[in-house]
């Protein structure tokens, strides 16, 4: 129950392994399920067009979720994840690819903790967007 | 037509809700989560835990009950299809496991306008059976073009 990763072993400006995923309708809804947030806005096709968007988009806190296995994966422990703080700033549409990243800002000897950079890509139509940008995690080290 | 300001600070009721192992098996196969802890308890007990464990974000759940409550308060004159997840963030005290009972009492801690939009703070003390904060969360909803003249 700690981390595995070793806080010696790590400086600023390094970057966790990147953790890629493609979208699928059927996992929306499933999360829409798992969490309770039926927001037909993230299962409707219609519902989504009439408040001006091509088709449902993913629940951010979807791509949230994926963004913090990304973090625990690296961390080889969920209890070493001890804060995140995320910005949503784009949406994502079905059958896009997620690609959750992190980078260490700042590292702290006396905790052995660590203070990431985090967000998530989306390449739409050669162009970068970011669902989740001007975010930080805070973990905690072997 | 801009929200009831006045309810900035407002408490609402607690929510109890009990962490069970299919709904913990369930949200880890929404998320794609592979890593066994979450699926099995004896692999949670290789992994040094007690019982199995909840993904971090598990506690969704409760927050989406939570912000439910704000979200549909009549009061506040708020509509449902302007609403945006702006922001949210957590803080962990220790992972939840299956057997876990969570209340969160939550508050709306802010409202305010920046530019033609809206913005609601709601924050919740998680807490288990025993009084002990496991998880802060707060998260800021976006209401979209509400702030008008």
């Amino acid at each position: 129950m700690a981390s595995t990763v070793k806080f010696e072993d790590l400086k600023i400006g390094d970057e966790i392994p990147a953790k890629s995923k493609v979208v699928r309708r059927e996992e929306v809804k499933a999360y829409a399920d798992a969490s309770g947030d039926q927001n037909p806005l993230h299962q409707d096709d219609t519902f989504a067009r009439s408040v001006g968007f091509p088709g449902i988009i993913a629940h951010g806190m979807f791509t949230m979720a994926h963004l913090t296995s990304a973090l625990t994966d690296w961390l080889g422990d969920p209890a070493a994840l001890k804060g995140i703080k995320v910005q949503f700033r784009a949406v994502v549409f079905m059958d896009e690819t997620i690609v959750a990243k992190g980078r260490i800002r700042a590292l702290d000897e006396a905790t052995r903790r660590a203070t990431l950079d985090v967000w998530v890509e989306v390449d739409r139509a050669g162009e970068r967007q970011l669902p989740i940008k001007n975010s930080t995690a805070e973990v905690e080290l072997a | 037509m801009p929200l009831n300001r006045s309810l900035k600070g407002k408490e609402y009721q607690e929510v109890t809700f009990e962490v069970t192992r299919p709904e913990v098996v369930a949200f880890a196969e929404a998320i794609g989560e592979g890593n066994p802890i979450y699926r099995d308890a004896e692999a949670a007990k290789t992994a040094g835990y007690p019982e199995q464990v909840a993904p971090p974000t598990f506690i969704t759940r409760i927050q989406i009950m939570t912000s439910g409550q704000v979200v549909l308060d009549q009061e506040l004159g708020l509509d449902y299809t302007r609403v945006v997840h702006g922001e949210q963030q957590y803080d962990w005290r220790r992972p939840l496991l299956v057997g876990d009972t969570v209340s969160a009492t939550p508050r709306l801690a802010d409202i305010y306008a920046r530019g033609p939009n809206e913005f609601l703070v709601i924050e919740a003390d998680i807490k288990d059976r025993s009084g002990e904060t496991v998880i802060v969360a707060r998260s800021t909803l976006l209401s979209r073009g509400t702030a008008g003249a």
